[in-house]
């Protein structure tokens, strides 16, 4: 005998008059295998065609399907309804603008960080479609792979009560994206350039270690070690310029 | 894309050099807290050998100048923690909400270190006017004070939330500036609940002795 | 009525779309991009295995040049393709890579001295030269002669993708996300830009642009099971067809990738096979070295495909709820490579089938994966049918894939159509002078108007996920790798008649804001005249080439079918008109084997009035 999941969405259309914010509870038989990518198209094809949310990839890729369930933000596509009890509740991702019922503004957001970041290769040097490439240490590329695997879901943000608290607060995902481009050689910017960006409340220093982004970030990442660092290397810089600024003095 | 292009803005150290101080006093605090620890737990050698000890720090002016200049940085680092205090209603609110949402542990532990932290400013800011009003220290002015009243639960309680905030302070310390990695944070974890146990041992050690 | 004004209104932002912008955008132009997702959750991004481009770092890479790489395009494409386009795309493809490399995209590169490698499940030994240390390395794909697929683990797509938005953003690229182009406004000759509902309140907006790019991708969610996004359902081919005077190409060619899971119809990547992993049947016995000696299961995605559906067919296939699958076996790449070189598909195998490559086997089978058909466009991307009117990526059919694509070389077309068709427009933008007229914008704004009336409070009566979930099944069952007469005509006959039902949709929710059943019935009768240009296509199409295997015409007959088809939807027809133009125009490589796919060929010199060799 399957089960019947009790699944309660949080619904609210800010577009109609009429919606006001409440949850709504659905039921659904559970099938074998059944994750919530599943389970919320069969709600919208045969009970509620005006549930909203958001998938894309559905292969734990793109980063669009993030919600909160049963508290924790996670991807719902990766999400197996094995894995809970028979009461599923799910709100949308708290820290971002909503749409309505699931679907939150992260496009947004996310473009705004990555400008304040300038998250991109700065450099003086112009590309010569001549050339060969420059040359890198494999193990140098594989680890700045290992930080550009960020899909910008949203979930260390919602799980960061830092972020919720402070709506300024860069979060773990700008300031991994920034010990990214520290990493790399291609960008010239100096680590001056960088303590401007992450080198304040907003920024590193801001970050209380509460490493609910280390504990839920679905492709895990490791944000606790890239915070650490960037923590240590923007201190020794400001104890640095400390000491330069003495000197000149 | 040229680096040339970026835009100097202004920027200052300041904030750099108050976390660290918030990090440097927060481990001070610790160093002076497990000296103090074991000053105390010399009770247990008898009063005379207690006594000794405070002879020693109040022969030589210790007592006196430490006690002010430990106040100093326990309310330096006060103000630099209250930095990240949640003061208004509206971020308690959203804090209150958020762990509730996410259970996580760090999330409460850090809810833990704030209370705690309140708790040893009022409690610390009484123990240390009630000591340094009183000096010198003696075995027999600690019995006194210990089993008059309510103090006995006063130091109880004074005594979880300083380990509590000890311990939690380290470990938020080594998180944040990256000396506890993902490798080995459950195995500080592990040791850091080990030390606030062993801290909150003895001084309960000592405290009987001054209660009996 | 808000009105967006802009030199370049790009349908669409993954790797072609915003590639095009930031061409067109660092030349001094406005530039912007409508995308349904945020830029970063573009399709793209699920591209796993790797960029073609023909760097010859990698030892096992030697002596490649862009004339090899053109070479097994061209076989690839089983001669379907343009070969001017196809030597272009060769040739700009490592300047494309290295650009990319400029940008920040962390390739991986070569490490000098001896290593391993696995091939048909057995390992090998290579040594990397030392003065090539350092450079970008390449893994083995399917259909290639050298070592040519660039990548950043198995998370190539990603990688590219963010790279490219982060230099769009640096470009001052707007992207209008959650913004999707309903139609296009042209006036019979000029494209002058598009309606678009906004996904985030459902109005309608009006794009104006001197010059539009549909850059949206393939249409493969036009069947159940694909490996594709949701949001790839065809949405630029649809505005496009739905004009009238835009042809879409080739669009019988869909490609099945031999590596779906089953179930959940994920890709994992040619990698797996390219780095040596093997395809196994019921019996755990390696067939496919019986059926291709030279390739085995780095023969074309084409080849292989058809080959383990015939093998399934032969009653080899593991039974199983989901249907009838084979083994993926890559355990013997060991942990080590699994989890850094193959990680994305280590995740999938555990987050969708709750199994462990490394000990356990993959269960795959041929699942729709791309669409080499598309926006007909010429050599620089300029849409056949209006002026002003530009596709590039999967989108287009540009025409380098012909009948199919090899792996690999999609992620390279977005980039080199990018710059190609970006400079383009460039050119085109510097001369072009365009009057917008106010009164064809408010007509086309009514009509999609009165259309989205129409859903909301019409009579109609159909569910529009009942009519979507119909036009799935009829081309699953019918237009999939095996393909014959009768069942072509069934799907075209069933597709006519829910084409009528796709025009009688009624919502059943009330429509507001970013409705998703909304999107849907707008979109759905598009999609069934997509489906349409498939299968019919296929039916008239009476050879096998490629991915278009005719049970009824085995021969790839390069003596009548050595052509593109081009379909035009006419505005009250139900079905669509079929145009042929010839194959290529410029020919630097005379039809021949492929070497691998067995497959019959009539010659192209072939005598014209000679019966066809016997089967």
């Amino acid at each position: 005998m399957s089960r019947i999941l009790e699944i309660n969405i949080f619904r609210y259309n800010p577009e109609d008059p009429a919606s006001v914010p409440r949850m709504q509870t659905y039921y659904l038989e559970e099938t074998p295998n059944l994750n919530l990518f599943i389970a919320l198209n069969r709600l919208k094809e045969e009970q509620d065609p005006s549930l909203m949310f958001d998938f894309c990839c559905r292969a734990a890729i793109c980063g669009a399907c993030a919600m909160v369930i049963n508290g924790k933000p996670q991807l719902a596509c990766k999400t197996k309804t094995k894995d809970f009890p028979n009461q599923i509740n799910l709100m949308p991702l708290p820290g971002f603008k909503l749409i309505g019922d699931l679907c939150v503004d992260t496009g947004s957001w996310f473009r705004i960080m990555n400008e304040k970041l300038e998250a991109w290769v700065h450099t003086n040097k112009e590309f010569d479609p001549e050339a060969e490439e420059e040359r890198m240490e494999n193990s140098l590329a594989e680890q700045i792979y290992e930080l550009d695997r960020c899909i910008e879901c949203g979930c260390c943000i919602a799980a960061c009560a830092t972020a919720q608290m402070r709506s300024g607060f860069l979060g773990a995902v700008a300031l991994n994206r920034i010990a990214r481009f520290i990493l790399d050689p291609r960008d010239k910017r100096s680590e001056q350039q960088y303590f401007e960006i992450i080198g304040t409340d907003q920024g590193i220093f801001g970050c209380m270690g509460l490493l609910a982004c280390e504990d839920i970030c679905p492709k895990n990442i490791p944000l606790q070690d890239q915070l650490g660092y960037l923590r240590k290397k923007m201190g020794v810089l400001a104890v640095k310029n400390y000491l330069f600024w003495k000197k000149r003095s | 894309m040229r680096a040339t292009n970026v835009r100097k803005i202004n920027f200052s150290n300041t904030v750099a050099y108050l976390d660290l101080s918030q990090a440097i006093t927060g481990i001070f605090l610790c160093l002076f807290m497990l000296t103090h620890t074991l000053l105390v737990f010399s009770i247990i050698f008898g009063e005379k050998c207690f006594n000794k000890v405070a002879l020693f720090f109040e022969s030589t002016g210790l007592a006196w100048s430490s006690g002010i200049f430990l106040t100093i940085i326990f309310l330096f680092h006060f103000l630099l923690t209250a930095r990240k205090i949640p003061f208004s209603f509206t971020e308690q609110a959203k804090f209150w909400s958020q762990a509730k949402m996410i259970n996580h542990q760090d999330t409460w532990l850090w809810l833990v270190q704030v209370l705690t932290g309140i708790v040893i400013l009022l409690f610390g800011s009484i123990h240390i006017w009630v000591i340094l009003n009183d000096l010198p220290i003696t075995a027999l002015k600690s019995k006194h004070l210990m089993q008059k009243g309510g103090w006995v639960y006063f130091y109880v309680l004074f005594l979880f939330s300083v380990a509590f905030h000890l311990g939690l302070g380290l470990y938020r310390i080594g998180v944040k500036w990256g000396f506890i990695t993902s490798q080995n944070r459950l195995k500080s974890k592990k040791y850091l609940f080990i030390l606030v146990g062993t801290l909150i041992m003895i001084d309960s050690i000592s405290l009987l002795f001054f209660y009996f | 009525m808000e009105i967006i004004y802009s030199d370049l209104l790009c349908i669409g932002a993954g790797l072609a779309g915003e590639r095009v912008a930031i061409e067109v955008a660092q030349n001094g132009f406005k530039v912007v991009c409508l995308s349904l997702v945020p830029a970063r959750r573009s399709h793209s991004s699920a591209a796993q295995g790797g960029m073609q481009a023909a760097l010859g770092n990698c030892i096992k890479g030697e002596g490649d040049n862009p004339d090899i790489h053109f070479e097994d395009t061209v076989k690839g494409s089983d001669w379907g393709c343009d070969q001017e386009v196809a030597k272009l795309f060769a040739h700009t493809a490592p300047i494309a890579i290295r650009q990319l490399a400029y940008w920040g995209v962390p390739w991986n590169r070569v490490v000098s001295g001896r290593s391993f490698y696995y091939k048909g499940g057995k390992r090998f030994e290579k040594i990397e030269r030392i003065e090539k240390h350092g450079l970008i390395t390449a893994r083995d794909f399917g259909g290639t002669a050298k070592w040519r697929a660039c990548y950043c683990s198995d998370g190539t797509g990603h990688s590219l993708l963010y790279t490219i938005d982060s230099v769009a953003i640096s470009k001052g690229v707007l992207v209008h996300d959650r913004s999707e182009a309903i139609s296009l406004i042209q006036d019979g000759e000029n494209c002058l830009g598009a309606v678009v509902r906004c996904l985030r309140t459902g109005k309608l907006r009006v794009y104006l642009a001197k010059a539009t790019l549909i850059a949206t991708g393939g249409f493969g969610r036009i069947y159940r099971a694909s490996t594709n996004a949701i949001i790839n359902e065809g949405g630029g081919l649809i505005i496009a067809l739905e004009t009238g005077l835009v042809p879409l190409g080739n669009m019988e060619a869909v490609q099945f990738h031999p590596t779906g899971i089953v179930p959940g119809d994920i890709l994992v990547t040619e990698g797996c096979r390219g780095d040596g992993g093997v395809l196994l049947d019921i019996n755990k016995y390696r067939f496919m070295p019986d059926y291709e000696p030279e390739k085995a299961e780095l023969a074309s995605r084409d080849v292989v495909a058809r080959r383990m559906v015939e093998h399934m067919r032969k009653g080899f296939g593991v039974k199983s709820p989901y249907g009838e699958h084979l083994w993926l076996d890559i355990r013997h790449l060991g942990k080590e490579h699994i989890t850094t070189k193959l990680r994305e598909v280590y995740d999938i195998c555990l987050n969708f089938l709750g199994i462990n490559p490394v000990e356990e086997l993959i269960p795959v089978r041929p699942t729709q994966h791309y669409s080499m058909g598309g926006i007909k466009t010429n050599v620089y991307g300029e849409a056949y049918g209006l002026k002003g009117l530009f596709a590039a990526g999967e989108a287009a059919c540009w025409d380098m894939h012909g009948f199919n694509r090899l792996g690999g070389n999609s992620l390279a077309e977005t980039i080199v159509a990018g710059m190609i068709v970006g400079k383009r427009i460039v050119e085109f933008l510097q001369e072009r002078e365009v009057n917008f007229s106010l009164k064809l914008v408010e007509l086309e704004l009514k009509k999609q108007q009165e259309k989205i009336n129409k859903l909301i409070f019409g009579k109609g009566r159909e569910n529009v996920y009942k009519v979507r979930n119909a036009m799935q099944d009829i081309l699953m069952d019918y237009v999939g790798i095996f393909r014959n007469e009768k069942d072509l005509q069934l799907a075209v006959d069933n597709l006519q008649e829910l084409l009528e039902r796709s025009k009688q949709i009624k919502l059943r929710s009330n429509g507001l804001g970013a409705n998703s059943e909304l999107s849907l019935a707008l979109k759905i009768e598009g999609m069934v005249k997509l489906a349409l240009c498939v299968a019919y296509g296929a039916l008239q199409r009476k050879e096998s080439r490629g991915a278009h295997t005719r049970e009824d015409y085995p021969y790839r007959n390069d003596r009548d079918w050595w052509v593109r088809t081009l379909a035009y939807f006419k505005e009250k027809d139900s079905l669509p008109t079929l145009e042929y133009e010839p194959a290529t125009k410029k020919i630097f490589l005379p039809p021949g084997k492929r070497g691998y796919g067995g497959t019959k060929i009539v010659p192209y010199d072939y005598p014209k009035d000679a019966p066809l060799p016997e089967l």
